[in-house]
């Protein structure tokens, strides 16, 4: 019985190292990710923080689908960042909205972001943008995960790769995913328009 | 040139003008309609909710004027009303150009920006659609005569 015990107990302990050992997959907690995890649709949304049809989705269209969809657990929304080698500032605004996510604040600064775009698109100062809405604390920290946080656009480079699967070529780009299939809408489109078609998916 | 001859010219431009209209309406039908809703909403002409039913039925609307066009019956009809279809389609990209709109085009699935091409293509298709109705009618009356 000791003999049978000695085998199990190593793979036991193996099997522990080998889940210690491996990179995570997945963050423990994604702060792009919103809703229900067994949601029937997950709409993933490619935007880029230096685009104005971007900016009008993510101000006029995903707070109606996240109060109507995402908040009632019927769908889950994924945000992905695109930026653009066009726009001279996006990638520092993208580091700031990842950044402020590591600190619990992903939302808040993300639409901050959005909705300043007009103030730093011309010089880049997202960091003024930003510091309206964290107290001088948050900006701290967030100056500090900027400047030194060498993964912090991890999710980025996963978001392009992904992008790239995906074919997109332009934002805003959506990809509704249900039932495991992928479709994209390439471009701005009105909530109702967008609500009828994630109601007709739905109802599939 | 001999009357033969036109009737094979009109047949040409007649197999030309339905497969244009049966490639723009297939092209949008295979992709979901949303997405020709966000080419229509790039044009800025139509009120939102008229977005959806226009991106349901335009493309059937194409792929069976394609049908009738190719089946022949009726072609001078059918090509004057792709004549006019094309008009509309070429008044609206000509606006969007001069506005300096940067739209997906939309007319044959997405992917198309907008641009002089764009207009010189759909002035080809018009002409095409033009010379068809013309030739259609010129033939009708020949055969009525007769």
């Amino acid at each position: 019985m000791k003999n049978s015990l000695i085998p199990a107990a190593a793979a036991l302990a193996l099997f522990a190292m080998t889940l210690a050992a491996a990179p995570p997959t997945i963050p423990a907690k994604n702060y792009k990710l919103s809703g229900n995890p067994t949601a029937a649709m997950t709409v993933e949304v490619y935007t880029d923080y230096e685009c104005p049809s971007c900016r009008n989705l993510y101000m006029q269209v995903l707070p109606n689908l996240t109060a109507e969809y995402v908040a009632t657990g019927k769908v889950q929304l994924l945000h992905r960042d695109f930026p653009l080698d066009m726009h001279k500032f996006t990638r520092i605004a993208t580091k700031y909205a990842n950044a402020a996510g590591q600190m619990g604040k992903y939302d808040l600064v993300a639409k901050q972001i959005f909705a300043t775009q007009s103030e730093w698109a011309p010089d880049g100062k997202v960091d003024i943008a930003v510091a309206k809405v964290l107290t001088a604390a948050e900006m701290t920290k967030i100056r500090e995960i900027v400047k030194s946080d060498t993964h912090l656009d991890d999710t980025v480079t996963a978001d392009l790769a992904q992008g790239g699967k995906d074919a997109v070529n332009q934002t805003p780009t959506l990809i509704i995913v249900r039932n495991g299939k992928r479709t994209k809408i390439d471009g701005f489109l009105p909530y109702p328009v967008l609500k009828s078609y994630i109601d007709q998916l739905l109802s599939k | 040139m001999k009357p033969v001859y036109w009737k094979w010219l009109l047949l040409v431009g007649r197999l030309g003008l339905a497969l244009i209209f049966l490639a723009a309406g297939i092209a949008k039908l295979r992709e979901p309609w949303a997405q020709f809703a966000v080419s229509l909403y790039g044009f800025k002409l139509l009120p939102d909710d008229m977005l959806e039913p226009i991106a349901k039925t335009l493309p059937w609307a194409e792929v069976a004027l394609g049908v009738a066009i190719l089946s022949g019956i009726w072609l001078r009809w059918f090509s004057f009303l792709a004549s006019l279809i094309i008009s509309v389609f070429l008044a609206v990209l000509i606006r969007s150009l001069a506005i300096g709109l940067q739209v997906d085009c939309g007319c044959f699935g997405s992917g198309e920006a907008l641009g002089p091409m764009t207009i010189v293509r759909d002035s080809s298709m018009l002409a095409l659609a033009a010379a068809v109705t013309v030739g259609a009618f010129r033939m009708h009356k020949t055969h009525t005569v007769k």
